[in-house]
């Protein structure tokens, strides 16, 4: 007997939470000296996954998959582009 | 021999076509604004990083909470209303729309501690992106409210789905906007 599973929008909430307190994780460890670009680097990597997720399970683009993709690779565009900014001061 | 076409594109959107133009339009808005705020970070990355330091990290991740769950109530009042119920998609709505209220609390308690010490538009150029782009925001959250309360009370599936929607771009919005203002430093 199988135990039962959180359905696909219950679990897309959870991860959301999830992803929140890694994101917080992330930024906190910024404060107590970890390297800032990789910190930055992850914490807008953790915002395209939830962001993603949003789309995919709260918009219902997961029945949608050509404008999921479409969604997906403008915003890991806009992100590639957040993160060149955000480092460009330390390079 | 059948005449009929196949579905095209647009007939994959859930939901109404509008309301995706609206949120292409608005994630475009936020997304040219928050590229200008890492733009002008630039010119004085030591004096956003010193702008941001004032901000109050633990609520606005607090609010993030606030938000996804708001949004995770939204989508329920809409599966709950496709399945035919008509009391619990309202409650899931009112549910959501005073989860966007506490936000605004929140919201109002960071800005007015801003007030206290001094801080406004002029304070710094990071402040003048925080306060227009998490002020626009604002504005969303409190629109988004008003349509919550709107489609709970004029409760049909696509009315739902449509308020739904828009109150997931607020929540779209949000995700991408708190790290880039609040968490990069």
């Amino acid at each position: 007997m199988s135990m039962m599973q959180p359905d696909p929008l219950t679990r897309a909430w959870l991860a959301l939470i999830a992803l929140s307190g890694l994101s917080a994780l992330a930024a906190a460890a910024i404060g107590r000296g970890f390297d800032a670009r990789i910190a930055g680097g992850i914490v807008l990597l953790l915002a395209l996954i939830k962001a993603r997720i949003v789309l995919s399970r709260y918009l219902g683009l997961a029945d949608a998959p050509s404008w999921r993709r479409g969604f997906n690779a403008v915003l890991a565009l806009f992100m590639l582009v957040a993160l060149g900014l955000y480092l460009a001061p330390a390079l | 021999m059948s005449d009929q076409s196949p579905p095209s594109l647009l007939d994959e959107l859930p939901g109404d076509l509008m309301i995706w133009v609206l949120i292409i339009s608005e994630l475009l808005v936020f997304g040219a604004g928050l590229a200008a705020f890492l733009s002008v970070r630039l010119t004085d990355p030591a004096g956003f990083a010193e702008a941001q330091s004032h901000l109050h990290r633990t609520g606005a991740a607090l609010n993030t909470i606030v938000l996804i769950t708001s949004g995770y109530l939204a989508a329920l009042a809409l599966r709950f209303r496709m399945s035919g119920r008509r009391i619990a998609p309202r409650l899931s709505l009112f549910g959501a729309a005073a989860l966007g209220a506490v936000f605004l609390v929140i919201k109002g308690i960071e800005y007015a501690d801003k007030a206290a010490q001094g801080i406004n538009f002029e304070t710094h150029p990071f402040f003048m992106f925080y306060y227009l782009l998490t002020g626009f925001h604002v504005a969303h959250v409190i629109a988004g409210i008003v349509v919550l309360l709107l489609v709970a009370w004029r409760n049909s599936v696509d009315n739902i789905e449509m308020g739904a929607a828009f109150w997931h771009m607020v929540d779209l919005i949000w995700v991408l906007l708190f790290p880039i203002i609040y968490l990069l430093a």
